[in-house]
């Protein structure tokens, strides 16, 4: 195994060098571009994301096949890094994260699991190391040992998605609100009427989760114009003035409220009396995102009225991050097993040429020996010569049986080098 | 090998799809929904081929005795349960619908054998009206089990109980719809089975008086068809007892109707019989007919 990562990660970096050290899409094409011709017959994948930069570099073993190049050391990946961002050394003394062979396979396996995300579970991961390999693909800078590591990195990232729930576990508020309750009341988004009150961070989250479920009509009154034709504008909904609050709330059936009010806006009261009437009891779904509360929490006890608060909501993010807690030991396992399993066959594919040189280095004798038989024995009917050649491969199976055993024995623990090199020397193996 | 296939077969599938719905409310082992879908799929195979061997051994079935009635109304909600099942892949609509099915199923074993209508005219009226109660009693069935999903999937949204991966419910939009329009189909199927159970009467005898009005069976169905007439023109028109709770409380209390009609029908049915049996044979055959629709 020859492989090497550097990088930053949000448990080891602060935010302020991850930026310095981030590559947009041209970046990390120039960057695998200059690395290639750097470092001839190395292979590199770059994956740049928002909580981490990692550099990932492999090479065929040198000592299993000599005439490969070289895979460059970690101190020449880093100053790689560095230097086509320009930043010094000093800036990222002891901040950068540096693993080798079998540290590499492990770490990717639960970076594309997401087990090392700053949510664990969250989704984005995988597509975006799928997306850097694609990229490194594109540029020409992989080849065999890297597509190798990360298609058994998506293979695991999909075992503990289909073998643990890890990943149904929502947890961030507007995912839970969306996908966990609202879909419980609604069937389909598509023809719902969408109020949003305020034109908070929070309501734009929100409707980005609402977009992904359905093409909802989308109404935002806000007390800032400005800001509410924004959040419209941007989500394709229509804006309306303040004092069209209680009419929207009358025809919405989920409405969404982020404004900065210190005092709730709908009490039970005006629900009752401006709100209620008109609605004859159908169904409304209330996300009040707001601290403080824009809803009075007996505004819930209203029939047809579903009111969930940010604590409610809270509640249930908190729950979620339990369950993903409880999954993590399955996750883990798997990790630990598939990258048993990728060393193992590494090691293996390192052997392969050991064993075909002493297959090779007993076949040829063998096969010039049964000439030299035959030939002596002319008479010989057929069912005797077949009887013969068996007998001869029977013999060199059992004299190869000692030390390819041998070689898989000692290929659990890692690549046989030393056994690898005496087994070359006795047979007068040739590369 | 299917020539033996009798009533404990299907219904042990369902029983079975049934535990497998229970014990997937603690865990969901990987193979529990093919197991599970493998069983229902079973239970319907068999439940089919049953009543399709009726048919061939009886021309008047699958409508030919109460049993028989009971029998299909239970494989058509199977069947539901079976579509539903691929529509809501996660949902755990069987902890509701499955015991509709066995109940039905376990009704059937109480319920007369003998044959219902024997003459020619009365007879066609009594199918149509055999078959519009076995429809509404299916439509009733199907609106009182989405009103108590939807009662149930209201009462942990208001109270924001915790939504447990293990039971999931269709949202309430969905239940609404459809306890909606079974309400509706109800009250068209059980109206149009009293009545053909009426007209089916009047066919044979011509005489009004002959209908036996003070029957219990007579009455709990008269009773249930108001109550759905009624509660389908309240809905209506007025627009708040449109909404999911309301149209939930509404087909319960139709599913309570229904109870009593299936009660009398059943527990009925040997008295009936055994009224009948001294009666002679053309009034024996009438009442007999009446009698099958009524259920």
């Amino acid at each position: 195994m020859n492989l090497r990562m550097i990088g930053c990660t949000h448990q080891s970096t602060g935010l302020d060098v991850r930026q310095q050290l981030a590559f947009d899409a041209a970046q990390a094409n120039s960057a695998l571009e200059i690395w290639q011709n750097r470092f001839v017959g190395a292979e590199f994948v770059l994956l740049s994301t928002c909580n981490r930069v990692e550099l990932y570099a492999a090479a065929a073993d040198k000592r299993a096949s000599p005439s490969t190049e070289q895979l460059p050391n970690t101190e020449q990946l880093i100053n790689a890094v560095l230097e086509f961002h320009k930043i010094p050394r000093q800036q990222v003394e002891g901040q950068l994260l540096t693993l080798a062979n079998e540290q590499v396979v492990r770490h990717l396996y639960r970076v594309t699991a997401s087990l090392e995300s700053m949510v664990v579970g969250e989704p984005q991961i995988l597509a975006q190391v799928k997306q850097a390999y694609q990229n490194a693909q594109d540029a020409g800078s992989t080849g065999p040992q890297l597509h190798e590591l990360f298609q058994s990195a998506l293979r695991t990232a999909k075992r503990v998605s289909s073998e643990t729930s890890l990943h149904q576990h929502r947890v961030s508020i507007p995912s839970v609100a969306i996908a966990d309750l609202a879909t419980c009341v609604f069937e389909t988004f598509d023809d719902k009427h969408v109020l949003v009150m305020g034109a908070g961070e929070m309501a734009d989250e929100t409707l980005r989760y609402l977009r992904d479920a359905g093409d909802a009509r989308i109404h935002v009154v806000n007390r800032s114009p400005d800001h509410g034709q924004q959040l419209a504008e941007k989500w394709g909904g229509e804006f309306h003035s303040w004092d069209q609050l209680w009419q929207q709330l009358a025809l919405a059936d989920l409405a969404i409220s982020t404004t900065a009010a210190t005092e709730p806006i709908v009490t039970a009261a005006a629900f009752a009396g401006r709100v209620a009437p008109l609605r004859h009891q159908r169904p409304l779904f209330v996300l009040d995102l707001s601290v403080p509360r824009d809803f009075e929490p007996a505004v819930g006890d209203a029939l047809g009225v579903y009111l969930y608060s940010i604590d409610d909501l809270d509640q249930a993010c908190q729950r979620n991050r339990a369950a993903r807690a409880a999954e993590l030991p399955a996750a883990e396992k798997i990790v630990v097993q598939e990258t048993g399993r990728f060393a193992a066959e590494v090691h293996r594919r390192a052997t392969a040429p050991i064993i075909t040189g002493l297959r090779a280095g007993l076949e040829r004798p063998k096969e010039a020996e049964l000439q030299r038989l035959f030939h002596k024995l002319p008479d010989l009917d057929e069912q005797s010569r077949q009887e013969i050649e068996r007998f001869a491969d029977r013999l060199v199976n059992k004299m190869l049986h000692p030390p390819l055993e041998s070689l898989r024995d000692a290929s659990q623990n890692g690549t046989p080098h030393g056994l690898i090199d005496a087994l070359r020397r006795l047979f007068r193996l040739e590369d | 090998m299917l020539s033996g296939i009798n009533m404990l077969c299907f219904s042990a599938s369902y029983a079975v799809a049934l535990g497998l719905e229970v014990f997937g409310l603690w865990t969901r082992v990987r193979l529990r929904r093919v197991a599970l879908l493998t069983m229902a799929s079973g239970g319907v195979f068999a439940h089919t081929w049953y009543l399709g061997r009726r048919v061939a051994e009886t021309p008047t079935a699958p409508l030919a005795s109460h049993q028989d009635w009971y029998v299909l109304a239970a494989w058509a909600l199977a069947v539901i349960y079976l579509a539903a099942k691929f529509y809501y892949r996660q949902s755990s609509m069987g902890l509701f619908l499955l015991p509709a099915v066995l109940g039905l199923l376990g009704a059937s074993r109480f319920a007369a054998t003998v044959p219902l209508a024997t003459f020619q005219a009365p007879r066609v009226w009594g199918r149509i009206h055999g078959l519009f109660l076995m429809l509404g009693t299916v439509a009733v069935l199907l609106g009182f089990v989405a009103g108590v999903m939807y009662l149930v999937q209201s009462y942990r949204l208001k109270h924001k109980l915790r939504t447990s991966q293990h039971l999931r419910l269709p949202s309430l939009e969905w239940l609404e719809r459809v306890n909606s329009r079974s309400l509706g189909a109800a009250a068209l199927f059980v109206g149009g089975g009293f009545f053909t159970g009426v007209l089916s009467r009047l066919a044979h005898t011509g005489d009004q008086n002959f209908v036996p009005w003070t029957d219990p069976v007579v009455l709990t169905l008269g009773g249930m068809m108001a109550w759905l007439t009624a509660a389908e023109v309240f809905r209506l028109a007025y627009p708040t007892s449109r909404r999911g709770r309301k149209v939930a409380y509404l087909t319960v209390a139709a599913f309570v109707f229904l109870l009593l009609a299936l009660g009398a029908v059943t527990l009925q049915d040997s008295l009936h019989q055994n009224r009948l049996d001294g009666a002679p044979a053309t009034e024996a055959a009438t009442a007999n007919a009446i009698a099958g629709g009524a259920a």
